[in-house]
């Protein structure tokens, strides 16, 4: 499914610096669904206790997540991903991630955008994030944030991750060795 | 992407020869590889299941149109089509909650059974040991290779010189089914040098310890951390595992030693373990000399480390780059665990049952001690150690992940003080988040078991 290009949402959380996935998602729960949306009512039960009731209180569902350097450290687990995106998060913005919980958003075409500095947003403010011009606007301040993304990062985002290229490699790759 | 990187000379380092001979050309730091082809691939029982949940939902009907086209178009139909990419380069490993610990967890497991003798796949049972300890101890992952596992401490493979990163249930779907990786940055490489000689009572966890304290969780991120230096070359393989392992702790992509006469006789004795394997190390020991960096190879940044300065350090709660040494720290602590895939092996195990020979652990302390493998577990066994632990008072459990993750086998309650030999010390990592816990080495684990507070184990060490 693309992931919409342009869009507007509400700031529910900001947290510092190395927030783990440990802290997003504890790991007794991992094993415990297949699925992906049973992590979504356990996002940040021990860091950020009210964390869902937050999000679940933003009747646009469109919150937003805030953080400061390295969102994400830690595990590979993409349960993290999981337990933000189904609390009906659009967008996480930080000033850095790293490696593997960033390539498990975009695996999930969600986007996870790095700025400058994420210093002068604040719980509350309402977000126009713009993949296309890679911009986000703060409707409080009017202060515009560049958002930083290779190329290929943004296709994969747009097309809603790499499901349909991969499939596609698939089946030449099927036929090719038949 | 690429600031900073020197091209002015023609030395690479080990992480761009090895990703320019997976993808059949020369690369450096910064370059965009579209479909990386990866050499091994390995599962935990924790992500197994629903990887192998989504590579059926979403790839099952690709191979039932490609497979029907094929088995009209031929004149005898082939039963079974190949549906992983090569089962012969695939592990699963249970490892985590083993025993099994839940309904749901056991399920998983059922599942893994199910789906790896359907497809031919090697899959160890629960207790062989670790992941990432068993796919070198057995050979499964070699130097020059690249490697991809569902667990963040897939660098720890770097101490035999192979390249090794944690990827999350979808890439390693992707993976399964097609044996790449996509969009892949080539990243630029951190050299630490390691020089001097350990102090009695230090080793390779306080090292790595310490460069975590200097570097902080984010200082090596997207970059992929090399280690070198008299202090490295001299270290045996289990303490190379432990400093890759915790390469991700201070954000690194992965962590890697160039592979050298230390690694050679490691792989001499797997293949002598492994006849199978016989001829394939050899090919490799011969291979060895052209992976390694070059003299001249350009790294975007450098630390230098004398180790004789070094004392036992710990980790305090709740960041492993939270770093003191343990004589300044007096804290009590109730529960000690020795093990993980941090410091779970057989020198490990050593360090700790020298502290703990002939002692009793303090009555306060719960001490749980877990071989990292089946092998190490016996080795432990036939040479004593076990029974060291056992007269001391310790709980010796079958080889696992423990309680490092707080799902099973000790998990913290608030207002416990547990000292861990393993690589995170996050709130909540263990249990309760009110629970504190502290990164330390096996030495430093024992003396702490024994006093029942943190200890630098110093003194219980003949000088």
């Amino acid at each position: 499914m693309p992931e919409r290009a342009l869009f507007q949402g509400k700031i529910v959380a900001k947290f510092g610096d190395d927030i783990n996935t440990d802290y997003i998602i504890p790991a007794y729960l991992l094993q415990e669904a297949w699925g992906k949306k049973y992590f979504a009512e356990h996002a940040f039960e021990r860091y950020d206790p009210s964390f869902v009731s937050r999000c679940r209180a933003n009747a646009s569902k469109d919150s937003i997540v805030v953080a400061g350097k390295n969102f994400g450290c830690g595990s590979s687990r993409e349960q993290a991903v999981y337990a933000i995106q189904y609390n009906d998060v659009s967008a996480v913005v930080a000033e850095s991630f790293p490696d593997i919980f960033y390539r498990n958003c975009i695996s999930n075409g969600f986007p996870a955008l790095r700025v400058e500095s994420t210093k002068d947003l604040e719980i509350g403010d309402s977000l126009l994030i713009d993949l296309q011009s890679l911009s986000v606007k703060n409707e409080r301040s009017n202060a515009e944030l560049r958002i930083y993304m290779t190329f290929e990062e943004r296709a994969t985002l747009l097309s809603g991750g790499r499901l349909g290229k991969v499939k596609e490699r698939l089946r030449e790759r099927l036929l090719a060795t038949s | 992407m690429n600031s900073g990187y020197s091209n002015n000379n023609d030395g690479r380092t080990i992480v761009e020869k090895i990703v320019s001979r997976a993808c059949g050309r020369k690369v450096s730091p910064g370059d965009v590889v579209d479909a990386l082809p990866i050499d091994k691939l390995y599962f935990n029982e924790v992500i197994a299941p629903p990887a192998i949940s989504n590579f059926q939902d979403d790839f099952n009907q690709v191979f039932e149109e490609a497979f029907g086209n094929i088995e009209q178009g031929l004149v005898q139909k082939k039963k079974n089509q190949k549906r992983v990419f090569d089962p012969s380069r695939v592990r699963f490993i249970p490892d985590h909650t083993v025993p099994s610990c839940s309904v749901m967890v056991s399920k998983g497991i059922s599942l893994m059974k199910d789906f790896a003798k359907e497809h031919g796949i090697m899959m160890y049972k629960e207790g062989d040991g670790i992941e990432h300890t068993l796919v070198t101890e057995e050979g499964f992952v070699l130097p020059g290779e690249v490697v991809v596992a569902t667990d963040s401490h897939t660098d720890t493979v770097g101490a035999v010189g192979a390249l090794g990163f944690g990827v999350g249930t979808t890439e390693a779907e992707y993976a399964l089914a097609l044996g790449e990786i996509y969009d892949f940055v080539v990243p630029e490489t951190f050299l630490f040098r390691a020089d001097g000689t350990f102090k009695n009572g230090c080793c390779a966890k306080d090292l790595i310890l310490y460069i975590l304290g200097k570097m902080t969780e984010s200082g090596c991120s997207r970059k992929v951390a090399e280690y070198t230096g008299d202090a490295i070359k001299k270290m045996d393989m289990d303490g190379r595992f432990t400093i890759c392992n915790m390469s991700v702790e201070m954000g690194a992509r992965s962590g890697i030693v160039n592979p050298d006469r230390v690694t050679e006789d490691f792989l001499k004795e797997v293949a002598m373990r492994h006849p199978e394997l016989f001829s394939e190390i050899q090919d490799t020991l011969t291979k060895i000399p052209k992976i390694s960096s070059d003299e001249n190879a350009s790294y975007v940044d450098e630390l230098t480390i004398d180790v004789s300065e070094l004392t036992p350090q710990i980790a305090l709660p709740h960041s492993p780059a939270n770093v003191k040494p343990a004589s300044e720290v007096n804290d009590e602590v109730n529960v000690v665990f020795i093990g993980s895939c941090t410091n779970g092996r057989y020198n490990d195990l050593l360090q700790a049952a020298r502290i703990l020979k002939g002692k009793r652990i303090h009555p306060d302390v719960n001490t749980i001690v877990i071989p990292a493998s089946r092998a190490v577990y016996n080795q432990a066994m036939s040479s004593g150690l076990l029974q060291i632990f056992a007269e001391a008072g310790a709980n010796i459990e079958s080889s696992n992940c423990g309680p490092c993750f707080g799902k099973h086998m000790g998990v913290l309650s608030s207002g416990d003080r547990c000292v861990s030999t393993s690589n995170r010390n996050y709130r909540g990592r263990m249990g309760s988040p009110d629970a504190k816990i502290y990164l330390a080495s096996p030495a430093t684990a024992a003396a702490c078991a024994i006093e029942g507070k943190v200890t630098d184990p110093t003194k219980y060490l003949p000088s």
